[in-house]
């Protein structure tokens, strides 16, 4: 079992090795700054930044392609150098993440270039310890080739190399940022949603009908957005007082929640509503079968959905 | 010697109501976004009436705000007004012009007004470095944080401090000008050669299209960079990697960093928020200078009227602040402030002088680490 551990090490730092070193070359072609926010590199001195961002990036490349080359050679001097050189740099990078953390608590480790942004954790330090020792664990074994009979079935190696991924994935940060990705849902406060769109809700919507009778322009005199609710002030006149009505639409593509008041427009001061819909409004009011036919008509729907007319305020979705 | 209750926010009770003609002004008040805040805030609560209820907890809201509840949707109800300074109260930050100072006393003008502060042993001051109070100069332009005591004592004193954010049009030897934004001219600093290698570890590309952040001294309409604010982006401001994705719900309070700008157009001493995630509909002019609407961490939109709880996390004072503006260069950041402990995000306000200094921070720190709540 020990062997067969050992054995699942080296293509997986392998493949973590050519990872790093992809995701750092991708970084760079996108910034066009090869030291940019390389994590310990911001621990040198200016001038050897680059250079040090260079050189870690084509030993992680050496060390990765090394590994895979040298795989069935695992008592020849070749393998075993590279394998000792994989365990140094992790151990290294495991100092320098120490002292990263320590001096510049604010930079990311850098490890998989721009996935590798948040702060250096417990759980960065601890994946570059694990590897350093899973490295070094590697040193002298003989890799068997297919076809030997080393007792270890591929079903073992392969129990145990998702077993140390998922131990890798519950160490890495990054890992959270791809699976955010997997069913990926807006929230409603970041979604971006066009004023236009949300008029046109509005406006087909029932409470446009119902207070359109009083609204005396169809350009709002105030749009505003907050969190998932945009408002839309329209100016209104209601008994020969000048008023506004605001209505507040839930942002969502079908069949927003609207919420709407009438308020004195000099005060803000709520106002009740007209204690029935006028028969016809400047806006084009004109009643037509509501949606939620009850019996005694249009008044007992409105009452069933509860727009009580003297309330200042009315609550329907 | 002072005396009294310590302040818990952006202003302090004045139990002799000085003001009697400031009836109903709000914090912000006599800024651009002062109206529409309280217009803004009243027009909500006509239509989202307070309310009581039993699962309401102390200064908090039932209901996530501007979520659907079980029964339907409804946002966090809010009396308009509340927790905003009112007219018996003063914002614990004062600018303007020394007229004259002494080891025990100092002098500030601000138009045709006058107001002396007692210095107590405990009163610092900074003009590019520590100094004695009495070492300030007549005609320094300062800001004072009041002594939570009282309101005649200065506690602390910056002179002729400045601050230039945003991104490098151009270089010339140690001479950057910078662009704050499409309708703000654009700023000149001027790197000090004792500071070119402490500005120079935190910034190492200071050429044109990268961020710089640096506080300085003010002379002539030109900053003398002396401390870098932060630690310079990876990126240049063109090539802002995409904002991570955000999953479920937004929290109702974000934990990052609060960080303070100039006044420019904004009436001295106002009490307010730029927030850095206005609704792009809303037009936010300064948008032109980056051309982004999104910036590095997505965050909920709001509007300007909006309202924050602004709190500090390393002195535990809080306030209500109205968003008065918006921050397009503070989002391209994505810096962690370390005041106390590293902030978990990035810049999440952007703070009038006033604000940032009532509330407790250092303007010559350049941030505090800050929670901000929304909807309250």
């Amino acid at each position: 079992m020990l062997t067969a551990i050992r054995e699942v090490q080296i293509p997986l730092i392998a493949a973590l090795l050519l990872g790093g070193c992809t995701t750092k070359l991708l970084r760079t072609l996108r910034t066009g700054a090869v030291d940019q926010g390389l994590g310990p590199v911001a621990l040198f001195p200016m001038r050897v930044r680059q250079p040090m961002a260079i050189v870690i990036c084509v030993v992680e490349c050496g060390l990765g392609v090394g590994l895979i080359l040298t795989v069935g050679y695992g008592r020849g001097a070749p393998a075993n150098y590279i394998r000792l050189g994989a365990g140094l740099l992790f151990l290294v990078a495991t100092s320098a993440l120490i002292e990263l953390r320590a001096t510049r608590p604010d930079v990311g480790c850098g490890c998989f270039g721009d996935f590798s942004t948040a702060p250096v954790s417990g759980r960065t330090l601890a994946r570059s310890a694990l590897l350093a020792v899973a490295s070094l664990s590697t040193l002298g074994l003989h890799v068997a080739r297919p076809g030997d009979n080393s007792g270890i079935s591929a079903g073992e190696l392969l129990i145990i190399m998702a077993a140390e991924l998922i131990v890798l994935g519950a160490l890495s940060p990054e890992l959270g940022e791809g699976l955010i990705h997997l069913g990926y849902s807006e929230p409603c406060e970041l979604r971006d949603v066009p004023a236009d769109r949300t008029l046109a809700a509005l406006r087909r919507g029932k409470h446009w009908r119902r207070h359109s009778g009083v609204i005396i322009s169809d350009t709002p005199t105030d749009v505003w957005r907050e969190l998932c609710w945009r408002y839309v002030v329209f100016p209104a006149s209601y008994q020969g007082r000048s008023t506004e009505v605001v209505f507040a639409v839930f942002l969502q593509q079908r069949r927003p929640a609207v919420h709407a008041a009438l308020v004195d427009a000099a005060t803000g001061e709520p106002l009740p509503w007209p204690s029935a819909p006028p028969p016809s409004g400047r806006l084009g009011w004109r009643p037509r079968r509501p949606a939620l036919w009850l019996p005694g008509g249009w008044d007992s729907t409105v009452r069933a959905v509860g727009a009580q007319p003297d309330l200042p305020f009315s609550r329907e979705l | 010697m002072p005396g009294g209750e310590a302040a818990q926010g952006c202003c302090d009770r004045c139990a002799r109501a000085q003001v009697p003609e400031r009836v109903g002004v709000t914090a912000g008040a006599g800024s651009p976004g002062t109206a529409a805040a309280s217009r803004r805030r009243l027009l909500k609560a006509a239509v989202f009436p307070p309310r009581e209820d039993p699962r309401s907890i102390p200064g908090g809201h039932p209901h996530p705000p501007g979520r659907p509840e079980p029964d339907g949707p409804h946002p966090a109800p809010e009396p308009p007004g509340s927790g905003f300074a009112d007219a018996a109260q003063l914002p614990r930050a004062v600018s303007g012009t020394i007229l004259d100072v002494s080891p025990q006393v100092l002098v500030v003008g601000s138009g045709s007004d006058e107001q002396r502060f007692t210095l107590t042993p405990d009163a610092a001051a900074w003009r590019g470095a520590l100094l004695e109070p009495a070492a300030l100069r007549q005609g320094d332009h300062v800001v004072v944080r009041l002594h939570p005591s009282s309101r005649q004592t200065a506690d602390r004193i910056w002179a002729n401090i400045g601050r230039v954010t945003g991104i490098i049009t151009e270089r010339r030897g140690s001479t950057l000008t910078v662009a704050e934004g499409a309708t703000l001219a654009p700023r000149v600093i001027t790197i000090q050669p004792r500071a070119v290698g402490r500005i120079q570890v935190r910034f190492p590309t200071l050429e044109p299209g990268y961020l710089v952040d640096i506080i300085g001294l003010r002379r002539d309409g030109v900053l003398d960079g002396m401390i870098p604010a932060t630690s310079q982006p990876a990126y240049p401001a063109n090539r802002l990697p995409a904002p991570s994705l955000v999953s479920g719900h937004v929290p109702d309070r974000i934990s990052g960093s609060a960080t303070w700008h100039e006044p420019g157009d904004e009436p001295p001493g106002v009490l307010g928020v730029c927030y850095p995630a206005l609704d792009p509909e809303a037009g936010c002019a300064e948008d032109l200078v980056t051309g982004r609407a999104h910036g590095y961490a997505r965050m909920p939109y709001l509007a300007i009227g909006s309202v924050l709880r602004v709190r500090n996390e390393c002195t535990n004072l809080d306030c209500l602040l109205p968003v008065t503006g918006c921050a397009p260069v503070a989002r391209l950041f994505n810096d962690r402030c370390v005041t106390c402990g590293t902030s978990p995000r990035g810049r999440i306000a952007d703070l009038t002088m006033a604000s940032f200094v009532a509330l407790g921070g250092e303007l010559d720190r350049g941030c505090f680490n800050a929670t901000i709540t929304i909807g309250e």
